[in-house]
């Protein structure tokens, strides 16, 4: 004998579906503007990256970037970044790097450390012109490149 | 023009051991103009910023920045540095027109 919920039961998780593909239909399209463009560098980047680093590959790992995900006052984009890597004398961080996209110094700082820093963290503020991608690169005494890239939306314009 | 440009401050942590890493904040009144903004008579206001800020600790070189008219007004700059020995901390701002402003600091050991 059939269940006369069946039908029922049918009919709510059909609708549950055709929900979820609406919810993931709409998702795809909103999806883009929530989590921001994809990190992959334009040319003009990309061109700074290798006036300063040349060929050499850059990894993502090691560094952690805390930055506000919407930034209410540009002109002061309050930013910390800490870095689990080695600070020996053999092996440390000789340098952080910070790279925005959209600003008009692309690269808008560097921190050449040595040993003697004892950890290569770094606390200041720094100005947005408009919602960009901000890169930070740490380079080792090895050689070695790493980064970490935030998507900061701003609000006020902040060149000035 | 401001008149407090060039005024700095170096803090350290008020307790500190020996060979502990330590955190040193660094502060400096300058207006930071990147050049591209204009006055009400819609003259360019000329770039004027802190490009090159070198770090000592006992008369030896430990960090140096180089830095763009990126970095925010009034700049603020935190960073570590293991307290290793007794000596004095030296904070050595520079500008794009010729300014020095030097700000230092004692590391002592608490008792």
């Amino acid at each position: 004998m059939r269940d006369p919920l069946s039908r029922r039961t049918f009919l709510k998780s059909s609708a549950l579906a055709v929900a979820a593909l609406a919810a993931t239909g709409t998702g795809a399209v909103a999806s883009p503007l929530l989590a921001g463009p994809g990190n992959e560098p334009g040319d003009d980047v990309k061109k700074v990256l290798r006036e300063r680093f040349g060929a050499r590959q850059i990894r993502e790992g090691h560094i952690t970037l805390d930055i506000p995900d919407v930034a209410p006052d540009s002109r002061e984009v309050p930013l910390l970044i800490e870095s689990d890597l080695p600070m020996t004398p053999d092996n440390f961080v000789k340098g952080i790097h910070i790279v925005v996209d959209h600003n008009p110094d692309i690269y808008l700082a560097g921190f050449e450390f040595t040993a003697a820093i004892g950890a290569a963290t770094l606390d200041t503020r720094i100005k947005m012109r408009r919602s960009s991608q901000v890169r930070i690169i740490a380079e080792t005494s090895k050689g070695e490149l790493w980064t970490t890239s935030r998507f900061v939306y701003t609000s006020l314009n902040g060149c000035v | 023009m401001r008149d407090d440009v060039g005024q700095g401050k170096l803090i350290l942590p008020t307790k500190i051991a020996r060979n502990a890493v330590i955190n040193i904040r660094a502060l400096l009144s300058h207006p930071m103009l990147t050049g591209m903004s204009r006055d009400q008579a819609g003259i360019p206001i000329p770039a004027y910023f802190v490009n090159d800020v070198v770090i000592t600790y006992g008369g030896e070189h430990v960090a140096h920045f180089e830095w763009s008219s990126g970095i925010s007004r009034d700049p603020f700059v935190g960073f570590s540095l293991r307290a290793s020995k007794e000596a004095p901390v030296t904070i050595t701002w520079k500008d794009n027109k010729g300014g020095v402003y030097t700000s230092s600091a004692d590391i002592k050991f608490g008792a």
